[in-house]
């Protein structure tokens, strides 16, 4: 998502409704505020730590701490690929493979277009369903190599969509 | 297998409607507590001899006792939802199949220390979790059960709920308090323990989720049965999150003089495809490789002692014949080298130094030298770091060797 088709105004409204609670508030803040601007631009952070009367430096201090908040634009549908032991031993080498070929990107980047972002993570905490695949919000397993591209197929679909 | 007391609820109730919860009893333990003095319930509690469920097993009582002496106030119950242990998952299913037993034990617990605010910092990964503790957390207070003069009681409680954002480390009790407090989640040097200074400086209880859902439990029914639930040197259920090369992975209530092998064969459905265990990871990437002659341990705190490993968070992550030992190292190595938080030296650069070393060995050259760097980095870490990831970071490494016959002693 480029700067220029932000909501500002939703940014806002999170910060104004965060900025009681001050540094407390931070973290949550930057949570919902990623929810609406994808990831964590100088700019967004500059008007969190006016808000919040948090130094900036401490902002990109935090940003840059946590794996789920982004410094650098990332793609709308992020595919995170276990890939620790349980699910290794139960075949996520296949999957990270299948959606490398099917995203034509590495682990850690993002599609040309913008669309994906691919990353393979430490367990989720899913391992019953092993091996264990989180495209954004929604939860796949136990998935094959042979099953990604049709669930990928479809979030393309959604994301066009909307 | 007895009536089961943690997932009792699990998988029969809706966890999302409040009804479902009363009418399986819920919120009863609270009702009889808040009729009780503060100190007796405290003392129930240490009598139970529920230690805690989050890896470090302190005694639950004990922690709430020094928290209820403390005259500082304002004082907060923290409850730790940050799960990110691999291979454990137990705290996900309970949240997201019976999340108004959290709610209801952390009210208990304000009461019994004199806290009047409680945090919940769920993983932030555990999206549907989170939204079932909220939604638990709105139901209640809308019904009473939270809020301001609980159920017309001189009692408060307000909960907040936090998601945490992707680093293993704020599982950490001190780093969890950092992160709530705005800050990059970096343990704190210990002492001061959280029960003096806690979360904004303050006396603070901070208890895992398993551990707080024996509570209500405990209110009702009293010491002497939670007692009787398990060996003498063990009281209560515990839950064990057994996965991998297994038939029917999942999370299974035991009591702890259950052996690890009736875990995977009885519980688990054994080892898939009529295979052969190579080796079991007891604990998560904190604990330690146990190999096929082990298999007859207690899971038990004092049983795991006895053979060098750890109960953790119970964790049971099997490795059959079929699977490459030197890639399931390789994970952990790489694990560790990428959520040590880099704040004290020998985790920073012995997780560094681990990885290098494990990944040559790894490609296959296997040498005598990097076996002894590995057992010195290895008690380095244990020795001098702050935190437990530090201190535990080379235990999974070295215990790996020694499954796969590379003694190191
Ligand atoms: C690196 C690290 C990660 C931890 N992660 C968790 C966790 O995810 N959940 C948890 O309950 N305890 C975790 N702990 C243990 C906590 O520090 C603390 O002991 C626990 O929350 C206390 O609760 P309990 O007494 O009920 O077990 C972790 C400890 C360390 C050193
Ligand atoms: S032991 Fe590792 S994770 Fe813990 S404080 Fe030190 S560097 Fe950070
Ligand atoms: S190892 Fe993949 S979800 Fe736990």
């Amino acid at each position: 998502m480029t700067e220029m088709t932000v909501d500002w105004q939703r940014v806002d409204e999170v910060i104004a409704r965060w900025a009681p609670k001050g540094r407390a508030g931070l973290l949550p803040c930057l949570e919902e505020v990623q929810e609406i601007t994808g990831w964590l631009s100088p700019e967004v952070s500059r008007r969190v730590a006016a808000g919040l009367k948090v130094p900036l430096a401490d902002v990109f201090g935090v940003i840059t701490f946590y794996s789920l908040l982004y410094e650098r634009p990332v793609g709308r549908v992020i595919v995170r690929v276990c890939d620790d032991v349980s699910c290794f031993v139960n075949g996520s080498r296949e999957v990270v493979q299948a959606c490398r070929t099917y995203l034509g990107i590495e682990p850690g980047e993002t599609t040309p277009d913008g669309m994906f972002t691919l990353e393979t993570h430490p367990c989720l905490g899913r391992c019953e369903r092993a091996p264990f695949l989180m495209v954004n919000d929604e939860e796949y397993g136990p998935v094959r190599g042979e099953d990604v591209p049709r669930i990928l197929d479809a979030w393309k679909e959604r994301v066009r969509s909307e | 297998m007895a009536e089961p007391v943690l997932l009792r609820r699990v998988g029969h109730v809706d966890p999302t409607r409040l009804e479902d919860y009363l009418a399986w009893g819920g919120f009863e333990a609270l009702r009889r507590a808040l009729l009780r003095r503060p100190e007796s319930i405290v003392d129930e509690v240490k009598a139970s001899g529920l230690v805690g469920r989050g890896g470090a097993a302190f005694p639950t009582g004990v922690k709430w006792e020094a928290v209820a002496r403390e005259s500082r106030t304002p004082k907060y119950v923290v409850c730790n939802a940050d799960e990110s242990e691999p291979g454990t998952f137990k705290d996900r299913v309970l949240m997201e199949g019976d999340p108004f037993v959290l709610v209801e034990a952390m009210a208990i617990a304000g009461h019994a220390v004199g806290a009047e605010e409680g945090y919940i910092y769920v993983r932030g990964e555990y999206i549907r979790a989170y939204e079932r503790i909220k939604n638990a957390v709105e139901e209640a207070t809308r019904a009473g059960f939270l809020g301001d003069h609980i159920l017309d009681s001189d009692v408060s409680f307000h909960v907040h709920v936090y998601r945490g954002a992707g680093a293993y480390v704020c599982g950490e009790e001190t780093a969890l308090f950092e992160s709530i407090e705005g800050k990059r989640g970096q343990p704190r040097q210990k002492p001061p323990f959280p029960t003096t200074h806690g979360l904004f400086g303050r006396p603070t209880v901070i208890n895992n989720v398993e551990t707080l859902a024996n509570i209500p439990p405990i209110v009702l029914h009293g010491p002497e049965w939670f007692r009787s639930l398990g060996p003498e040197d063990a009281p209560g259920p515990k839950l064990y999150s057994v996965s991998g090369a297994v038939n029917a992975p999942g999370v299974y209530e035991a009591p702890m003089s259950v052996t690890l092998r009736e875990l995977i064969e009885e519980y688990a459905g054994g080892v898939r495809n009529g295979g052969r265990v190579q080796a079991v990871l007891v604990g998560g990437a904190a604990g330690t490789f146990l190999g096929p002659k082990e298999l007859d341990v207690p899971m038990s705190f004092s049983g795991l002692r006895k053979v060098g490993a750890a109960l953790g968070s119970g964790a049971v992550m099997v490795i059959d014949e079929q699977v490459d030992m030197w890639e399931v190292l390789l994970r952990l190595a790489r694990f560790f080298a990428h959520e040590s938080c880099g704040k004290c030296y020998p985790c920073q650069l012995g997780t560094q130094r681990q990885l290098e070393i494990v990944r040559r060995m790894a490609s296959g050259r296997i040498r005598y030298q990097d076996i002894l760097r590995l057992r010195d980095i290895q008690a380095t870490m244990a020795d001098a770091s702050i935190c437990g990831l530090g201190q535990t970071a080379g235990n999974a490494i070295l215990s790996g060797l020694r499954v796969m016959g590379l003694d190191v002693s």
